[in-house]
């Protein structure tokens, strides 16, 4: 498996000119303990700067793990990839201790790689929950990832994009930002998105794009073999609380059905203070209506 | 001086061929296109796109989703190609999987799914194509949705078209119906419609030559805002289109 991650970063690398500065992977792997019914951390291998210093358990037996980059973010020729693999019955939640800075590209340097590789095991379910991503003006970053889920899986999956350092007047100044995220379920595709947006050459307030809004971000709630009904009466129940979370000019919130086994919301804002908070309500909602169980907000380490 | 009756009046094969691909690509075949706004009336609805915006968002549209639909209509026809004469349905199904799951709102995706049904049936009663009869049996089997551009890209090949022509097709057919919809929403008339149209060409012309470099896996498409419409559609009180 090791070996398939740095296959995939590799893939990521081809065509990509400049030199690599720091090539890293972090490989989790996750069991149920049989006694206790608990998730724990079974392996893992940690390359620097990637690093998890332990997981926690949860108080209905969640591994929760904070992924951390001790460089403090994302820099110009770094080739990293994470990998994490689900066991059976497993249930996972992975979150970053605050917003993931991508540092802008020096000249020599090959762009910032990130390959992520998940694997759901059957009747598992992983939380992944972390803080937005914010490309820095002269940031040039290429992230794949694959998700794969296995029958009965189940996946909580956000992602969040900044425009760039907003505090300081820094809105789209990066080069290049390329994010191509895949899941399958049982070997079928159910959703897929691939960004790639280049500010200098392309017109991203475009109302073909992102409009008047500043921040973007993508949900994916999954639990395969429920059928298309129950995800319609999903979408109609979210939809409720997406029509309350909106503030037309400063925050939308949609929800849909994927072809299969899940439901994608989206989410524009003008400020990035409110998308968090909105993707915990639907979060816990989520969670209430598909698992029956209540969601437990990862504790920050900061 | 004026060709005589039998001097270049009625000409070569192709030019058959382009009469054909002129009607299957005419946004009035009835199909069912003019029924959907791909979530152009929610974003009208809550007054986001204004008629003075409509030509640069439709530039937008045609450089995201514009450039991934003729990427689908191109990797489509060249399956014919490639699996002259024995046509295997596997890549037919990965192409149309793979425009469902970049189709994150269901009510654009099953748009795309009806009007590419009902596209492969209509080529079907005009000629007697096994690649189209299979590859309809195969997305019944593999219970994968038929979606336009790829349906589209498979008849133009099973008809022997012109690859890129026919992507050109299809891209001004897609774009005609969004500004058909645009006129049915928004305060524009008829010469303002038609030039708006007129002017988006190379436009078209632009996403048809940058969809013959990349591939289904590699094509990027980012239209959050338009996702948004799409999806929030089916909570509009007053429609006037299905999507």
């Amino acid at each position: 498996m090791t070996a398939t991650a740095r296959e995939g970063l590799r893939e990521i690398e081809r065509g990509i000119p400049g030199v690599s500065r720091v090539r890293a992977l972090l490989r989790l792997d996750f069991s149920r303990d049989s006694n206790t019914g608990n998730t724990f951390l079974a392996g893992s291998l940690q390359e620097p700067p990637l690093k998890v210093v332990r997981a926690f358990t949860l108080q209905d037996g969640t591994a929760l793990a904070h992924l951390h980059n001790v460089s403090g973010g994302l820099l110009g020729g770094d080739c990293l990839a994470l990998q994490v693999n689900l066991g059976c019955r497993t249930s996972v939640q992975l979150t970053t201790t605050g917003a993931t800075r991508i540092y802008r590209r020096r000249g020599e340097f090959s762009p910032t790689t990130q390959g992520n590789q998940v694997a759901v095991g059957e009747d598992a379910l992983l939380e992944y929950l972390p803080d937005a991503s914010i490309p820095f003006a002269g940031a040039h970053f290429v992230q794949r990832t694959s998700i794969a889920l296995a029958a009965g899986a189940g996946l909580f999956w956000w992602e969040i994009l900044a425009p760039g350092r907003e505090a300081r007047g820094e809105l789209f100044e990066y080069e290049h930002f390329a994010m191509r995220t895949c899941v399958t379920a049982l070997g079928r595709k159910i959703a897929a998105e691939n960004i790639c947006l280049r500010p200098a050459s392309q017109e991203v307030s475009s109302l073909a794009r992102l409009g008047p809004y500043l921040y973007s971000a993508t949900f994916y709630i999954c639990c395969v073999g429920l059928d298309a009904s129950y995800w319609r009466t999903a979408e109609d129940r979210v939809r409720d609380l997406t029509g309350s979370l909106s503030r037309p000019g400063e925050i939308l919130w949609g929800v849909s059905s994927l072809v299969a086994h899940g439901l994608v919301v989206r989410c524009l804002a003008r400020h990035g203070r409110d998308v968090l908070p909105g993707l915990h309500t639907i979060w816990r909602a989520a969670k209430l209506h598909v698992y029956g169980r209540e969601a437990i907000p990862p504790r920050k380490v900061n | 001086m004026k060709p005589g009756p039998n001097q270049n009046c009625f000409s070569a094969p192709g030019d058959l061929a382009y009469l054909q691909l002129l009607h299957l690509a005419d946004s009035a075949l009835p199909i069912g296109a003019l029924a959907h706004s791909f979530g152009l009336e929610s974003l009208v609805s809550a007054e986001i796109l204004t008629a003075g915006e409509l030509p640069d968002f439709l530039h937008g549209y045609l450089q995201e989703a514009g450039i991934l639909e003729a990427v689908a209509c191109r990797e489509a026809f060249q399956i014919v190609e490639a699996q002259r004469p024995d046509f295997s349905g596997t890549r037919w199904i990965e192409i149309n999987d793979c425009l469902s799951a970049l189709k994150p709102a269901r009510e654009s995706r099953a748009a795309s799914a009806v009007l590419g049904r009902n596209f492969l049936q209509a080529a079907l009663l005009l000629g007697d194509f096994t690649v189209l009869r299979e590859a309809r049996e195969a997305s019944l089997q593999a219970t994968s949705l038929i979606h336009h551009a790829a349906a589209f890209g498979l008849v133009s090949a099973a008809f022997a078209f012109d690859e890129t022509r026919a992507v050109l097709a299809y891209l001004h057919q897609m774009t005609a119906s969004l500004v058909s919809a645009c006129q049915r929403l928004l305060p524009i008339g008829q010469t303002e419609t038609t030039r708006i149209l007129w002017n988006l060409k190379p436009a078209i012309v632009e996403a048809s030559i940058l969809s013959a470099s990349c591939t289904l896996d590699e094509v990027s498409c980012f239209m959050p805002l338009l996702d948004w419409g799409a999806m929030e559609h089916p909570a509009l009180a007053t429609r006037l289109f299905i999507s």
